[in-house]
């Protein structure tokens, strides 16, 4: 019986050495003459409407000015997805040659050798790096002094807002809260005297789900303004004087003493916890909550405000001021800037492959490649208003305006050439009037409005190194079981939880992240 | 020289050699026929083989040996069927394994798996010594172990149950729509157990206030959240399930029953005497196999229903290797953990198997 | 006595115990119905719910059909990736069943022959990296080093063998009587003859079923079409759908949505009907092969 079992093994162990040749890495090919091929995996703009077609005009273009065959790879919409199949792409050293990717992953494809530093390119394409890159976006990429990938500007800064019901508050004859005591008095009458008149007990005060990612701990930025006013927004403490994790602050407990009160009172909606975006977004189109924060275009613009407008034609939210605590502090929350990072992987390099993606991101941020990749060509997919706005009015095909569903095939790349610029920004967020209600609005303005209240500076704090799987666990485990009454919220049992927090890993964690903001220079005054 | 008959035994190796290892002991007592000796070895005669008839083998003058060269010869039509498949198994099943010492690696993707560095257990010792090991394992065999008990036997009362019934639309509907909620996706079927079970205004919730009750937070109270898993699943993969069951009670043959009712069995005997035996290779097939991945739970269905409130109840070894491993660029650990599931897997199935094959069932090899 | 259909013609009166026992199967087959009709209901409705009604369940549930909005379905065909995506899923499906089918079948048959030396060792050899799975890496590495990666087939030929669905097969082969095969044997029929002239005919309603897990695993296979298919014309449903289903962000940095005024919720739950109709149009066929006694005649014949 030994011996077969020894004859089984010694098979197997002989037939894995015979396809050891299959481990060999298939010789590149490499053309001499024809066009350089670029495979480029980008974040598509809006992934579910479907890639550029195969007879996009860009294609051509690219190929005719720049001698660049363009190999697109549109990456999965979910981050998580593009992770994996950008860190199993690094795992077999078969990286495409330019891709977008979250700092995170970056970092390690860094220390693993397999992305190339970008500090040479930047003056390589002037125009580009003019709107695209400054200080911070050079930093943001930087890792033992180099920078290893281009951080585009991402999303807007201060692009939320706290949101109130204007007309519930009216119904109530109630003025718009400014301090923790007034607002917990909003939320109860919102939540028990029937704001909206129609009899059912079916409202509530405030309106969250949990919102994590690895730089945003629980219970995530939806209630950001309520720590917030505790003086605890954000998962660091960017102050020179009192940097550190928030929750290791003694007010961190009294913020949570506030969020319990809330869970406790009902006057939050009970399915917070429940919640994913979706469902959150659709319950404040059918008048669940009166007090939320939300992101400007996710409120505002045409689709999304119109099935609020169509159930509630004199319903309105306004941008409020962030509450006070009791210490006097404001916050919506931390801001940092947003970036979408592309990097250049060392096989491109290798290849010598780093000037021809230099001329293609510096010919894409060129006025032909900004409209061609932002709005499209000019008469098909867009036609210039007075100001030299893009617009999708006058159009002989209107299925084709950049806005519709088969325009928005050919402006996936946009967010590789977008820089939040004006232009932009009255292009995708124009002035409507709403359906039902006849009212004026425009994402931008409620976006200046919110920019325009008090928020934490955090630059960088996206930066700071992040807790281990466990170490995170325990962190949002304990919060969220403090909150839903499974551990009882005291002085004492919290004690006793920063401290086995601390001993897990947490006091490291935090002595390497203010180690790490002092040496870059992160912390504010 | 004795002439006997071969028996179809579970290890197909012919009674009455002179191994050791074929005591009478081991022999599965429903397939034993006769009890005789040659050459003064116990062994088992099958009379009534009906391979044997046909074939007659004349043992006792052949060594091991010749006997095996002869049945291999006699099989080699059999081993040319195999060789495609064969092959197919040791490039995509054997070299990823043959890869899979990443495990024992620091794995750097410029070096190669052979070119990288050997740091022996590091990665199991990181996962064994990880702050929620034992809760991990626990709430995996919990899901896993809940699920067989729970939905398997739901899933063959169902196919039994579609097999007995008389009303044939009936039959027909419930086998059509069981089968559909298997293409639901989990991110729908949280939609689903959102509208059901919100403490908002979920319709059960609904209910409970209605009859005076405080609502309950189904989807993050940690009591409630196991029973959602393991329901939500029986839900949706129930009638999946009861597919392959259904196969099989389509192989019995009538002329059982017709004997049966003849014998004046009522419909609960035939049920137990008929058809469960007849389909039992088949049930037995499926739990050793759903025993060999026991640590898997269904990553997709916790990762989509768990958030920060449960995680006591709901983190599983696969939602714990995402968010340590894959995110986070550890592929030797995840390699790892998945050779550990591995172990824990192999032990079971030969441990049932051995088990099965005292019992006398069909077993897995 | 008319009760007594179907198995036979042997007249038996049935007794009391028989009477619950149809009663308690027809209450179960019954319960369960609602059971699974009520969700799948509401999920249904769901997709042609107009915008006014999502997040309104049980209003929505009771819409008429009049009422009702086909947005949804509209948005998704009109979908410039829809068709594409479709055409190949449909590839990989066919190519993939056809080569699961064309591994699986002669493996799980030469398994389930009894008398085959080195048979244990066969089993282990098949059922060894069924438990061990080690996961995404090395399989990709494998993928990528032998030039598979961004191909269709790499969706598939990885996973052209299920274990898991080769041993339901060979326990299905080994009830095949052994008669008959004997006697083919004996008649001088080779080993290929057997499986294409005995056991091919008599194992249609498996061969059928695991025909049908693998299509499905194929037509809702998400995760290695993500991983190893590049190029954006290669993309099948799964990602699609994938796409749709997690765009949680949808509409939060576009002046418009992709998919015009259809609500997200419905486009979701749409998307999933679509995309299973394929799957759910294809189990009608494959119960007709699931009648009873399938082995009756050929055995005594």
């Amino acid at each position: 019986m030994k011996k077969q079992y020894f004859v089984c093994i010694a098979l197997i162990a002989l037939l894995s050495f015979v396809s050891l040749p299959l481990f060999s890495q298939g010789s590149k090919d490499s053309a001499v003459d024809g066009p350089v091929s670029i495979d480029l995996w980008y974040g598509a703009a809006v992934t579910e409407a479907g890639p550029p077609p195969a007879d996009w005009v860009g294609f051509d273009i690219i190929k005719e000015k720049l001698n660049i065959d363009l190999k697109l790879t549109t990456l999965p919409s979910n981050e998580s997805d593009q992770d994996v199949k950008i860190q199993a792409a690094a795992a077999a050293n078969n990286l495409p040659d330019l891709f977008m990717v979250r700092r995170d992953v970056l970092a390690r494809l860094v220390s693993q050798g397999l992305v190339a530093p970008v500090d040479d390119l930047y003056e390589k394409m002037p125009t580009r790096t003019a709107t695209h890159y400054n200080e911070v976006s050079r930093n943001h990429t930087k890792f033992n002094g180099k920078s290893y990938g281009l951080a585009d500007p991402g999303s807007i800064v201060k692009n939320e807002g706290l949101l109130i019901r204007k007309d519930w508050l009216d119904n109530l004859g109630l003025s718009i809260p400014t301090t923790t005591d007034e607002l917990l008095d909003v939320m109860r009458a919102f939540t028990f005297d029937d704001p909206d008149g129609n009899g059912k007990n079916d409202t509530y005060g405030y309106g969250a789900f949990q919102e994590v990612n690895n730089y945003e701990a629980w219970p995530g930025r939806r209630l950001e303004p309520i720590l917030g006013a505790f003086g605890v927004e954000g998962t660091w403490d960017m102050t020179v004087a009192n940097a550190g994790l928030t929750i290791l602050k003694p007010e961190f407990y009294d913020a949570m003493v506030y969020l319990k009160k809330m869970v406790d009172e009902g006057i939050i909606d009970p399915n917070w916890l429940a919640y994913k975006k979706d469902d959150f977004r659709a319950a404040w189109k059918q008048g669940r909550f009166g007090i939320m924060r939300e992101q400007n275009a996710a409120f505002a613009a045409q689709s999304n405000y119109a099935p609020f407008d169509k159930n509630f034609p004199n319903g309105e939210w306004v941008v409020m001021d962030p509450i006070k605590g009791p210490k006097g502090h404001a916050s919506i929350g931390p801001y940092t800037a947003g970036f979408r990072i592309y990097a250049i992987s060392a096989k491109a390099v290798e290849e010598g492959k780093k000037e021809k993606i230099a001329e293609l991101l510096e010919w894409m941020a060129s006025d032909e490649g900004y409209y061609l990749l932002g709005w499209g060509v000019e008469g098909v997919n867009y036609t210039k208003d007075a100001n030299g706005i893009p617009v999708a009015d006058g159009l002989p095909d209107p299925d084709l305006a950049f806005s519709g569903p088969v325009g928005q095939t050919v402006t996936q790349l946009r967010n590789m050439v977008f820089y939040n610029g004006d232009i932009e920004l009255y292009a995708r967020y124009p002035k409507y009037i709403t359906a039902t209600s006849k009212k004026e609005m425009s994402a931008l303005d409620v976006l200046r409005t919110m920019q325009s209240k008090q928020w934490t500076p955090a630059i960088g704090s996206d930066m700071l190194p992040i807790p281990s799987a466990d170490l995170k666990r325990f962190y949002e485990q304990g919060l969220s079981e403090f909150i839903t009454g499974k551990r009882t919220l005291n002085r004492t049992n919290w004690n006793t939880w920063i401290a086995e927090f601390k001993k897990l890993g947490g006091q490291d964690w935090n002595d390497k992240g203010v180690a790490f903001a002092k040496e870059n220079n992160l912390l504010n005054e | 020289m004795q002439v006997f008959q071969k028996a179809i035994c579970a290890d197909e190796r012919v009674w009455g050699n002179t191994s050791a290892s074929h005591s009478l002991k081991q022999c599965p007592s429903a397939l034993c026929g006769k009890v005789g000796k040659v050459q003064e070895t116990p062994c088992i005669i099958l009379p009534s083989c009906p391979y044997a008839e046909s074939v007659r083998l004349q043992m006792a003058e052949r060594t091991a040996k010749q006997q095996l060269l002869r049945d291999i010869k006699r099989h080699k039509s059999v081993y040319a069927l195999l060789a495609i498949p064969l092959i197919y198994y040791i490039i995509f099943k054997y070299v990823p394994i043959f890869n899979g010492q990443i495990a024992f690696k620091d794995y750097m993707a410029l070096d190669g798996v052979l070119g990288s560095q050997w740091i022996g257990f590091e990665h199991f010792r990181t996962f064994v010594n990880s702050y929620y090991f034992v809760e991990l394992l626990r709430n995996t065999l919990m899901y896993s172990l809940g699920k067989l008990v729970f939905s398997l036997p739901l899933a063959i009362i169902l196919a039994i149950a579609i097999y007995e019934s008389n009303r044939p639309i009936l039959r027909k509907t419930v086998q059509t729509l069981a089968y559909l909620p298997h293409f639901l996706s989990w991110v729908i079927m949280y939609g689903i157990l959102l509208a059901l079970l919100a403490p908002g205004d979920g319709i059960v919730n609904d209910v409970i206030k209605l009859f005076g009750g405080k609502p309950i937070d189904f989807l993050t109270n940690t009591d409630a959240f196991p029973w959602i898993v393991i329901l939500s699943d029986a839900w949706k993969e129930m009638g999946w399930s009861a597919i392959i069951f259904i196969a099989a009670l389509m192989g019995i043959d009538p002329s059982l029953f017709e004997a049966a009712l003849v014998e004046g069995a009522n419909s609960w005997q035939r049920v137990r005497y008929i058809t469960l035996p007849s389909i039992r290779p088949v049930i037995v097939i499926v739990v050793l196999l759903r025993l060999g991945t026991i640590l898997d739970a269904g990553f997709n269905q916790i990762f989509m229903l768990y958030s920060t409130p449960v995680y006591s109840v709901a983190d599983i070894i696969d939602t714990w290797v995402y968010r340590q491993g894959l995110l986070e660029f550890q592929f030797g650990l995840a390699t790892a953990v998945g050779l550990f599931k591995g172990v824990i897997g192999m032990f079971l199935i030969l441990g049932s198997n051995r088990l099965v094959k005292r019992f006398g069932g069909s077993s897995l090899y | 006595m008319k009760k007594r259909r179907r198995f036979t013609s042997v007249a038996v009166k049935p007794t009391a115990a028989d009477h619950s026992f149809n009663f308690l199967v027809d209450l179960f087959l019954g319960l369960l119905l609602l059971i699974i009709a009520i969700p799948l209901w509401s999920t249904i409705t769901l997709s042609f719910r107009p915008n006014d009604y999502i997040g309104n369940n049980l209003e929505g549930m009771f819409l008429l059909p009049w009422n009702w909005s086909t947005s949804a379905y509209e948005a998704l065909l009109g979908n410039a990736g829809f068709l594409l995506a479709f055409g190949n899923s449909v590839k990989i499906l066919i190519g993939g069943v056809a080569s699961a089918l064309l591994l699986t079948i002669p493996l799980a048959y030469v398994l389930s022959i009894p008398t085959l030396p080195g048979r244990r060792y066969l089993n282990l050899f098949v059922i060894v990296p069924y438990v061990f799975n080690v996961g995404m890496i090395p399989t990709y590495l494998l993928v990528t080093n032998i030039g598979l990666i961004d191909t269709l087939p790499a969706v598939y030929i990885p996973v052209a063998i299920s274990t898991y669905n080769c041993l339901i097969m060979r326990s299905f082969f080994e009830g095949i009587p052994n008669e008959l095969k004997e006697s083919a044997r004996i008649d001088g029929a080779s080993e290929i003859q057997i499986l294409l002239r005995i056991i091919l005919p008599l194992s249609k309603a498996i061969i059928m079923t695991i025909g049908l897990f693998y299509g499905v695993s194929f037509w809702n296979n998400f995760f290695h079409a993500m991983l190893y298919l590049n190029s954006n014309a290669l993309q099948p449903l799964p990602i699609l759908l994938r796409n749709i289903l997690m765009a949680s962000g949808m509409n939060e940095y576009v002046e418009v949505s992709a998919f015009g005024d259809a609500p997200i919720a419905a486009i979701k739950a749409a998307s999933v009907f679509m995309s299973a109709i394929p799957m759910v149009a294809a189990y009608p066929f494959i119960q007709k092969y699931f009648t009873k006694g399938t082995l009756l005649g050929s055995v005594k014949g």
